[in-house]
């Protein structure tokens, strides 16, 4: 059977790697995430429904998918401007603010939470600098936003960031001969040439943001029905030993997931059948 | 005609000075309070009661526990990854088979799974509960709530790191000097350490190097599986959880600082690699 | 339109791309600038187009001086070497692209866009392609749709970068008496660069032969042909 599926090859070591990749990827992933799916499958649809459907599942799913997807839409802004500063632009700092970029996959997510907290709380920093101003942003739905720009906000840039730096010059000059504004040029011919990667960081940042839990919950406030993310109302069931609510809400959480990679791999597709890459 | 004004020397490729200067103060203005300042904030509360109070933090015995259990746990998972996204680069760009996009998805999948839901998959195939886990238990041998659990959370996290910064290498690099060293009669070891390894030496180091940053970080799959029991499974992330809600600001900041140095070490090797070596990365590192 | 290239020199840095150079290009005329690479060629044909400033010097058209003329308001229909058509754009949306972004005072309707693209694919002998996309078309295919969309700005003139450089011999050939025809019937001034002598002499009424950021002769192809005034010419065109 195997040859009818895998080509014929003088390479060695296929049955060791191709051994190691499928037992570690069985034990690690595949193994796991199907003991949710068989879970999710011994109470049916109905019976996800009917935990889901309750008004805090309800809340927690939708305030996290509402709040990435404001964070993802402002990474989206703020990583296309940062990878075309960063590319085009030159100014002292360049290069530290381009290393500085990745931060947020390198801090442990526990550290950026406390840290967040420790800044825009009423007694931290900006916190203090924003209640002057009449307005709270620890311990709010706004808080848990900033968390997710900053959970997300690398992705954006370092997908855009490599198209930039392929765009031909010769492109720009032929749009600006044929009497093209520079705002034009801008807007007709490079946003197009971005639009794909940027969508595909944008999908990236928010199937991340959806899904996080250490920056998040200790500056959300964790107030049930206003600022309860779902993963947090997971881990709550848990505690309760409530496993079949906890696998409820995880199910649709890993629906979200499937979807979003279908989307990002969909974009993909679209792009290169379009214009030829990616 | 000469009465039309002249347009200055912009070149038609740029944006005026003033736009230039708009959105470089801009982008620093937002990085600025997104990425400096917590870090900031994070070494500054540590320090709040002086260098000595964040030092002793660090010392008692839940500390030094936390710190250890941090150290074996990516001590274990990472090279097990390691291999893992080496055995898996190579079966994936050597040979060609049906089915080689799935097993990409596959292996992607992890970065799309929220942390607690892979805690919870784990808990769910696992715990106590659980067919395999009850047995495991009665054996003595439990997985969750304790080390091997600690370490399968963390793997699941990390899964695709390393195989990620190695494939697109490694399809680039081809398969020709692997052939050549073939027809010049090496086995296949010797094929893969004299010919392969050399060539994907800093791209592996790259990914191991994000891998572990991440490993040691980890907090959502782990504070799910791990029961967070003081001393025994509580991992630095939790540990700083845990010292936080306890208002115990300084060592919570202190262990936080120890973390965020781990992270500042991990951006500027990375950037040097990137530097030095972006020929022997992936593209989409080369700047 | 004629073109007077008054003592235009041109620095990058501390590296001179072009010493003081002066050339009248009459109006209608098919110029060849050839030389070989770094000669200054290219480096000239953009500073007429606009896409480089000379560091001393002027550009005259038509007498009136256009050195700090923006690229935008040159109105110079440029093709490029690598022909720089925008790959998410259709081969129609492409040629339109210079009409549709005119203000809104000058742009012409829908409907005369449409009719104007037409026209110019049927004059590069591509009536059917206008849906397709520039990945979808041939080397040849692309040179000629770069060129309509150049002339869709009812250009004042036609400046060409290696035209046929990236292309094959037997369609360079083919493509050679396109632009020959395409410049009688426009009558527009048309100046090429090249560093191919035969494509320059078989093709220019006026060849401009340069080499290390100078002029070192212009002259009639035969003329050149028969009376090189440098050693340079001599042994550049009998290469």
């Amino acid at each position: 059977m195997i040859k009818g599926i895998i080509h014929r090859s003088p390479m060695p070591g296929l049955r060791l790697s191709m051994g190691i990749t499928l037992a570690m990827l069985s034990l690690i992933v595949i193994l796991p995430i199907g003991a949710l799916l068989s879970k999710g499958a011994s109470f049916g649809l109905e019976g996800i429904w009917a935990v889901v459907s309750t008004e805090r599942s309800m809340a927690a799913l939708f305030l996290s998918f509402r709040i990435s997807l404001f964070a993802a839409l402002i990474n989206l802004v703020l990583g296309v401007a940062t990878a075309w500063v960063l590319v085009r632009y030159r100014f002292p700092g360049r290069k530290l603010l381009d290393a500085a970029v990745d931060l947020p996959f390198a801090l442990p997510t526990a550290v950026a939470g406390i840290a967040l907290t420790a800044l825009y709380a009423p007694n931290g920093f900006l916190g203090a600098m924003a209640k002057e101003a009449g307005f709270k942003i620890a311990y709010t739905q706004w808080g848990i936003l900033i968390a997710l720009i900053f959970v997300g906000l690398p992705f954006v840039t370092r997908t855009v960031q490599p198209v930039i730096e392929e765009i031909e010059r010769e492109v720009e000059e032929a749009s600006a001969t044929l009497g093209a504004s520079r705002a034009y040029t801008l807007r007709r011919v490079i946003l197009p040439m971005l639009t794909p990667a940027a969508l595909t960081g944008f999908a990236l940042a928010l199937a991340r943001s959806v899904g996080e839990y250490g920056s998040v919950i200790f500056i959300a406030g964790n107030i049930p029905l206003r600022t309860e993310i779902a993963p947090l109302l997971i881990v709550i069931r848990l505690e309760e030993f409530d496993y079949d609510g906890a696998s409820a809400i995880g199910i649709a959480m890993l629906v979200i997931s499937f979807v979003m990679l279908f989307v990002i791999n969909g974009i993909q597709i679209w792009s290169r059948r379009r214009i030829g890459y990616v | 005609m000469s009465d039309i004004p002249a347009q200055g020397f912009r070149r038609a490729t740029e944006e005026t000075k003033g736009v230039q200067v708009l959105l470089i103060l801009g982008v620093v203005a937002c990085m600025t309070l997104l990425l400096f300042a917590p870090l900031i904030a994070v070494f500054s509360a540590a320090l709040a009661d002086g260098a000595v109070a964040a030092v002793q933090s660090l010392g008692n015995a839940d500390a030094r526990s936390a710190i250890v259990l941090t150290l074996t746990v990516t001590a274990i998972a990472v090279p097990l990854n390691a291999a893992f996204g080496i055995a898996a680069a190579w079966a994936i760009t050597k040979f060609e088979f049906r089915g080689k996009a799935f097993l990409i998805t596959l292996i992607d999948l992890p970065f799309s799974v929220s942390p607690v839901v892979a805690g919870l998959c784990l808990v769910l195939l696992f715990g106590a509960n659980s067919l395999i886990g009850g047995w495991l238990v009665a054996q003595g041998n439990p997985i969750i709530f304790a080390l091997p659990g600690i370490v399968l959370a963390t793997m699941f996290i990390t899964f695709p790191f390393v195989a990620r910064e190695l494939i697109p290498v490694m399809i680039e690099q081809g398969k020709a000097e692997e052939e050549a060293a073939l027809t010049l009669g090496a086995g296949g070891w010797r094929v893969f350490l004299t010919v392969t390894l050399p060539n994907i030496r800093w791209a592996l180091l790259y990914g191991v190097l994000l891998c572990n940053a991440r490993a040691m970080g980890e907090f959502g799959a782990v504070a799910v599986v791990s029961g967070k029991i003081r001393g025994q499974t509580a991992t630095m992330p939790i540990t700083i959880e845990m010292l936080y809600n306890e208002y115990l600001s300084v060592a919570a900041f202190s262990m936080a600082a120890l973390l965020a140095l781990l992270a500042l070490v991990t951006l500027a090797l990375k950037t040097a690699l990137e530097w030095r070596y972006a020929d022997q990365l992936a593209a989409t590192h080369r700047h | 339109m004629h073109i007077d290239i008054d003592e235009i020199s041109k620095e990058f840095g501390v590296t001179a791309a072009l010493h003081p150079v002066s050339l009248a290009i009459p109006s209608g005329a098919l110029v060849a600038l050839l030389g070989p690479s770094g000669s200054g060629k290219t480096t000239l044909l953009r500073i007429l187009g606009g896409l480089e400033f000379p560091t001393a010097g002027r550009v005259l058209f038509d007498g009136a001086d256009a050195t700090n003329l923006s690229v935008q308001d040159r109105r110079a229909g440029f093709v490029f070497q690598s022909y720089a058509l925008f790959r998410h754009m259709t081969v129609f949306e492409n040629i339109a692209y210079g009409l549709r972004a005119r203000a809104k005072a000058a742009r012409p309707s829908s409907p005369e866009i449409a009719r104007r693209v037409t026209k110019l694919l049927d004059l590069i002998q591509l009536p059917q392609i206008g849906d397709r996309y520039p990945t979808q078309l041939s080397g040849g295919q692309r040179q000629r749709v770069a060129l309509a969309r150049a002339l869709a700005i009812e250009p004042r003139m036609l400046l060409l970068d290696e035209p046929f450089g990236a292309l094959d011999a037997k369609v360079r050939k083919e493509l050679r008496q396109g632009l020959r025809d395409i410049h009688d019937t426009t009558g527009l001034t048309t100046v090429f660069v090249t560093h191919d002598q035969e494509e320059a002499m078989e093709l220019a009424d006026l060849v401009v032969v340069m080499s290390m950021g100078r002029i070192e002769q212009v002259g009639k192809p035969e003329d050149v042909r028969a009376r090189p005034k440098t050693q340079f010419v001599r042994e550049f065109i009998s290469a």
